[in-house]
C-alpha cells in the first residue's frame, strides 16, 4: 500500500519536474511582421493587443512617435515601429494593430503591420544577435530559428526607453 | 511606551498650534500691551505647554517655559510693562521653545539645546538676579502661583510607574491643580474682587487637607480622582470674574474633527478626477442621444439623470476639495513676527495689517505659498517701505504700513501684498537692469511701465545699492516667480512713484481640476489653463501687423505681440484659414501674449493626466486630458510656451505657402484620370459608371458623403473630380462640397453635383457651396461624359 503511494507520488514530482523543464526551455514568443520582417516580443511583456483607433499628435518629438492615446482612462505613446525602424510609413490596414507593451511602469502602443502568431520557441533554438547588432544599445535580443524562417526577437525595455 | 508615544504625539500637535499663535499674539501684545485677554492668552499658552512638558519629563522644555511663564504673568498682573526689549527676550524664548519641541519630535527628548542663558535673562527680566542653575528649581516670584512651580524636577520616571502609581501621579496633579485655582481665587478675593462663591466642593477639601501635593505612591492613595464637575464649575466662575484661566480648560466638547492622511485625500481626489472624466463624456453621450433621437420621451428621463449626475459630481469634487482647503492664515501667522524682526534690524517702523486668513487654498499650495510671500515682504520692508526720516520729509507718517490681504476672485485666490513706500521707479530699473545685461538699449526704450516692474523678478537683479542680510541678492525675486508660476499662479505688480507697491498673486484654488479653455487649430485641439486666459478677441487678418520679423497688434492701449499657436505645435496648415482669427490673450505673472488659434471650442472642466515617463518634458505640453468623446488633447503649459514664443519668427497668418497645390502629375493614358462618384444609390451609381466606363478613367465609388471624406482625405486617390449627390443620408451633397472646400488643396477640384433637385434654388445653393456643374437627372450619358471631360481637361488623344 505504501509501495502504491509512493509510487504516485514519485510519479507526480516526476511530471512536475518535466514540466518545469519544459517551462524553462521554451521561450513563449508573439510574432508580428513590420515591412518585410518577422519580429517577436515575449508574450508577458505584452499588456494587450488593440485593433487601431485615434490617437492625438504630440508635437515636438521624432516622427516614429505617432502621439499618444486613451487607453480606458490612461493616457499611453504610440510609436510606430515602421518608422522606428526606418521603412517607409504605409495606410493602416484592417490587419493594423497596437500592441500595447508594459516593461515596470512604462508602458507605450507600438503600431505593427500584421500579427502572425503566438511562437512557442525552444531556448537552444534562439541564438544571440548577431555581433553587429548586438550589446547594450540594441533593439535585438536574438534571433529564433523556426523551421522555415528566423524570427528577431526585441527587447521591451529598449523599445520602452525613449531615445531623443 | 506606546501610550507614552501617543500623549507625546497629542503634546507635539497641540504645542506646534498653540505655538504657531503665540508669535502673531506676542507681537500684537506688543503694540497693546494693556490687552489683558491677549496676555492671558498667552500665558496660558506657556502655562500649557509647560505643564504638559514636565509632565513627559521634559526638564529643559520645563525650565524654559516656566521662566517664561514667571515673566508673564508678572506682566499680567501690572507688575511689568513689556517693553520690546523685554519683548525680545520673551519672543528669543519662544523660539527657543519652538526649537526644543522639534528636538523632541525628532528625537523625543529635549537634549541639546542650552537654554541658560536665555532663562537668565528671563528670570532678569523678572527681578530676578540671573543666577540661575538649570535645570533646578528656581526662587518662585509670583507667591501667588506658588503651588504650581514646585515639583516638575522631582518628578519619577513614569515609565517605571505601575498603574496605580500613575493613577497616584494623576491624582496629584489634579490636587495641584485645584489648589492653584484656589489660591488665585484667595489671591483675587484678597484683592478686592468680587468672585461669586466657588459651590462648596467636598472632596476638594479633602484634599487640601493633605499635607503635601505630592504623596509618594503607596496604595492607600488609589481614591478616584475628583469628578470633573467641579473643577470646570469653577472655571466658569472665573470666567464670569474676567480672570485667567492659566490652563487650557476647555470643556470636554464631543471632537468636530478628523485628523486623515493626505494619501487617502489625494486618493479620493484622483478618484473624483476619474469621475469629473466621466461625467464630460456622459454629457457629451447625451448631447449626441438628443441629437438622434429628438423628440423621444425617454430622453427627458436621460435628460434628467444627466443633470443629476453632473450636479453632484461637481458638489462631490467641490466637497472633497474642501477637505483638502487649509485656511491660509496657516501662512499670514508668521508674518507679524517676521516684519517686528525686521523692523527692528532695519531701523524702520512698519506696521503689518492682515486680513482674509480664512481664505482657503489646497493643501499643496499653502505649502508652496510661503516662501514666495516671505520674499516679497521681505522686499517690502528692505525696498519699499522708507526709514523713519526719509518718510517725515516726504510728508509721510513715520509708521509704514504693509498690508497682506487674500480674498476670492473667482476661481482664484488673490494675494496682495500693499507698501506704502517709495514705489518703483521706471527709469531706474531700466538703468540697473541695462547696467547688468539683462536687457537690451532698444527693449528698454519699448518698455511699458508694467514690463518693467516685471524686471524685478529677472534672475540677478537687485535695487539695493548694498546687499543686505534682507534681501538685495536678487534671487529672492526670482524664486518669486517661478514658485508662482509653478502654481499656474500670476504676478501683478502696480506702483506708483513715492506712493506705493502693490502686489497682486493670482493663484488657482486647486491643481489637480482645472478650468480649461479648449482651442481648436487646423484639425487639432489644445487646452490652456483659464486661469493664465485674460480675455480672447476676434480679429481680422489685417489687425495683424509685422514689426521686426514678429507679429503683433494692437488690442485697446497695448501693442500685444502674437504668436500662431501652429507655428508653436508645429500643426501642419491643410485647412484654409477664414479672414478671421481669434487671439487668445495669455497672462503670466507679469507678461502677456496673443495666441493665434482657429476656432475657439469652449470652456470645459479638464482632470491633469501626465504624459507619462516616456514623453515627458516636451516644450509647450504641461499634460493630457481626456475629453467627453474618449479623445486624448493637450494641455497648454502657458509658461514655457511664452518661452517658445520669443523664437518663433512671424509666419502667423500671412504666410500662404500651402497655397500652391502640388502639381499634379502629368497624364500619360486615360486610367490617370480618377474620378469619384459619390451617390447612395447604387442604381445612380452604376448609371454614372457606364456612361464614363467607356473613356477608360479610374472610378472610384462612395455611399455617402462621410464615406467620400474620409476617402479623399485618406489620400489613396488623387482625385481629378467628384460627382456628387446632393440627397444622401449622413452628409449630404452641399456640406460634403463645403468640407471639401475648407481644405486649400482641394481648392481647384471641380465638383459637379448630379441630382434630380432642379430648382433655382437648389442651384444657387449648389454654386454657394462650390459646385462648378449643376447636372439634373435624368441625363444622358454623352452630356454627362462631356461634362467631365471637360472638367478634367481630357486629353483628346485617349479617346
Amino acid at each position: 500500500m505504501s509501495n502504491k503511494l509512493q509510487q504516485i507520488i514519485n510519479k507526480q514530482n516526476e511530471q512536475q519536474n518535466s514540466s518545469l523543464e519544459q517551462r524553462d526551455v521554451v521561450v513563449q514568443l508573439v510574432g508580428f511582421v513590420i515591412g518585410n520582417e518577422e519580429y517577436a516580443v515575449p508574450i508577458l511583456a505584452i499588456q494587450e493587443i488593440i485593433k487601431p483607433f485615434s490617437w492625438t499628435r504630440v508635437p515636438q518629438v521624432p516622427k516614429y512617435v505617432l502621439g499618444v492615446f486613451n487607453l480606458r482612462g490612461a493616457v499611453i505613446p504610440l510609436i510606430d515601429l515602421r518608422a522606428k525602424f526606418g521603412i517607409p510609413t504605409k495606410k493602416h490596414s484592417d490587419e493594423t494593430r497596437f500592441i500595447v507593451m508594459r516593461h515596470g511602469d512604462d508602458v507605450a502602443g507600438f503600431v505593427i503591420d500584421r500579427l502572425t502568431m503566438a511562437i512557442r520557441i525552444k531556448k537552444e533554438n534562439i541564438s544571440a544577435a548577431p555581433d553587429a547588432m548586438s550589446g547594450e544599445d540594441s533593439m535585438i535580443d536574438g534571433v529564433g530559428k523556426e523551421e522555415d524562417k528566423i524570427i528577431t526577437i526585441l527587447k521591451v525595455n529598449k523599445l520602452l526607453e525613449r531615445d531623443f | 511606551m506606546d501610550e507614552f508615544q501617543e500623549i507625546l504625539q497629542d503634546f507635539l500637535v497641540e504645542s506646534f498650534e498653540l505655538v504657531e499663535k503665540l508669535d502673531e499674539d506676542l507681537v500684537e501684545l506688543e503694540s497693546t500691551p494693556e490687552d489683558l485677554e491677549l496676555l492671558n492668552g498667552i500665558f496660558r499658552v506657556a502655562h500649557t505647554v509647560k505643564g504638559a512638558s514636565s509632565f513627559l519629563n521634559f526638564d529643559v522644555l520645563t525650565h524654559l517655559t516656566h521662566h517664561m511663564e514667571d515673566v508673564l504673568n508678572k506682566a499680567r498682573h501690572g507688575d511689568l510693562i513689556l517693553t520690546p526689549d523685554i519683548m525680545d527676550v520673551v519672543l528669543e524664548s519662544i523660539d527657543l521653545m519652538k526649537a526644543l519641541l522639534r528636538i523632541i519630535r525628532d528625537t523625543s527628548s529635549d537634549a541639546g539645546i542650552d537654554v541658560s542663558e536665555c532663562v537668565a535673562r528671563l528670570d532678569k527680566v523678572s527681578g530676578g538676579d540671573g543666577k540661575i542653575e538649570s535645570p533646578v528649581a528656581v526662587p518662585n516670584v509670583a507667591a501667588n502661583v506658588a503651588p504650581i512651580v514646585e515639583a516638575p524636577e522631582e518628578e519619577p520616571d513614569y515609565d517605571s510607574m505601575d498603574d496605580n502609581e500613575i493613577e497616584a501621579e494623576i491624582e496629584r496633579l489634579l490636587n495641584q491643580r485645584q489648589n492653584e485655582d484656589k489660591a488665585k481665587r484667595e489671591a483675587k478675593i484678597a484683592a478686592g474682587e468680587s468672585v461669586p462663591e466657588a459651590p462648596p466642593a467636598p472632596i476638594e477639601d479633602e484634599v487640601k487637607s493633605e499635607p503635601e501635593p505630592y504623596v509618594a505612591p503607596t496604595p492607600a492613595v488609589t481614591t478616584p480622582p475628583p469628578p470633573p464637575p467641579a473643577p470646570e464649575r469653577k472655571m466658569k466662575s472665573d470666567d464670569d470674574a474676567k480672570a485667567a484661566a492659566p490652563t487650557k480648560r476647555e470643556p470636554a466638547t464631543v471632537e468636530q474633527t478628523i485628523r486623515v492622511d493626505v494619501k487617502r485625500l489625494d486618493h479620493l481626489m484622483n478618484l473624483i478626477g476619474e469621475l469629473v472624466l466621466a461625467k464630460n463624456r456622459l454629457i457629451k453621450i447625451n448631447d449626441d442621444v438628443e441629437e438622434r433621437y429628438e423628440g423621444e420621451e425617454f430622453l427627458e428621463e436621460l435628460n434628467q439623470v444627466v443633470s443629476i449626475v453632473s450636479l453632484v459630481t461637481t458638489d462631490l469634487q467641490i466637497a472633497v476639495m474642501k477637505t483638502r482647503m487649509l485656511p491660509i492664515g496657516k501662512v499670514f501667522n508668521k508674518f507679524p513676527r517676521m516684519i517686528r524682526d525686521l523692523s527692528r534690524e532695519l531701523k524702520k517702523d512698519i506696521e503689518l495689517e492682515i486680513s482674509g486668513e480664512d481664505t482657503e487654498l489646497d493643501k499643496s499650495i499653502v505649502e508652496e505659498i510661503g516662501d514666495p510671500l516671505v520674499h516679497i515682504i521681505r522686499n517690502s520692508c528692505d525696498h519699499g517701505v522708507e526709514t523713519p526720516a526719509i518718510r517725515v520729509a516726504n510728508g509721510k507718517t513715520e509708521k509704514g504700513t504693509i498690508i497682506l490681504k487674500a480674498y476670492n476672485e473667482g476661481n482664484q485666490i488673490v494675494i496682495q501684498i500693499d507698501d506704502d513706500g517709495k514705489g518703483l521707479d521706471v527709469n531706474m530699473l531700466k538703468n540697473k537692469s541695462l547696467e547688468k545685461g539683462i536687457i537690451t538699449e532698444k527693449e528698454a526704450d519699448n518698455m511699458s511701465d508694467k514690463d518693467a516692474y516685471s524686471l524685478i523678478f529677472k534672475p540677478g537683479f537687485s535695487t539695493a545699492a548694498t546687499v543686505t542680510s534682507v534681501s538685495g541678492r536678487g534671487v529672492g525675486m526670482d524664486v518669486v516667480k517661478t514658485n508662482i508660476e509653478k502654481l499656474n499662479g500670476m504676478i501683478d505688480i502696480e506702483s506708483e512713484l513715492g506712493k506705493g507697491t502693490s502686489i497682486k498673486l493670482k493663484i488657482p484654488l486647486t491643481l489637480a481640476i482645472i478650468q480649461a479653455l479648449l482651442v481648436g487649430v487646423q484639425e487639432e485641439y489644445y487646452a490652456i489653463p483659464l486661469a493664465s486666459v485674460l480675455e480672447t478677441v476676434r480679429i481680422s487678418k489685417d489687425e495683424i501687423y509685422t514689426v521686426e520679423g514678429r507679429s503683433v497688434m494692437r488690442l485697446r492701449e497695448d501693442i500685444l505681440s502674437l504668436v500662431h499657436i501652429g507655428d508653436i505645435f508645429e500643426v501642419e496648415r491643410i485647412l484654409d484659414s477664414s479672414e478671421h482669427a481669434y487671439v487668445v490673450v495669455l497672462g503670466l505673472g507679469t507678461s502677456k501674449l496673443g495666441l493665434i488659434v482657429d476656432t475657439l471650442v469652449g470652456q470645459e472642466e479638464i482632470v491633469i493626466k501626465s504624459l507619462g515617463d516616456y514623453l515627458k518634458g516636451i516644450d509647450g505640453i504641461a499634460g493630457a486630458t481626456i475629453r467627453g468623446d474618449g479623445g486624448v488633447t493637450l494641455i497648454v503649459d502657458v509658461v514655457a510656451l511664452m518661452q517658445m514664443a520669443r523664437n518663433v519668427k512671424a509666419t502667423a497668418m500671412v504666410s500662404n505657402s500651402s497655397g500652391a497645390p502640388e502639381v499634379s502629375k502629368e497624364k500619360k493614358k486615360a486610367s490617370d484620370y480618377t474620378v469619384m462618384i459619390v451617390d447612395d444609390s447604387k442604381t445612380d451609381r452604376t448609371i454614372m459608371k457606364k456612361a464614363l466606363e467607356s473613356m477608360g478613367m479610374t472610378l472610384v465609388e462612395a455611399s455617402d458623403g462621410q464615406e467620400a471624406l474620409s476617402m479623399l482625405k485618406s489620400g489613396d486617390h488623387h482625385f481629378d473630380a467628384m460627382l456628387i449627390d446632393i440627397e444622401m443620408p449622413r452628409m449630404d451633397g452641399y456640406s460634403l462640397a463645403l468640407e471639401i472646400k475648407k481644405y486649400n488643396k482641394y481648392k481647384t477640384l471641380p465638383l459637379i453635383a448630379v441630382t434630380s433637385r432642379s430648382g433655382k434654388s437648389d442651384r444657387m445653393r449648389g454654386v454657394e457651396s462650390g459646385m462648378v456643374e449643376y447636372i439634373t437627372k435624368p441625363y444622358s450619358s454623352d452630356y454627362l461624359a462631356s461634362v467631365v471631360q471637360r472638367n478634367i481637361n481630357f486629353k483628346a488623344e485617349f479617346l
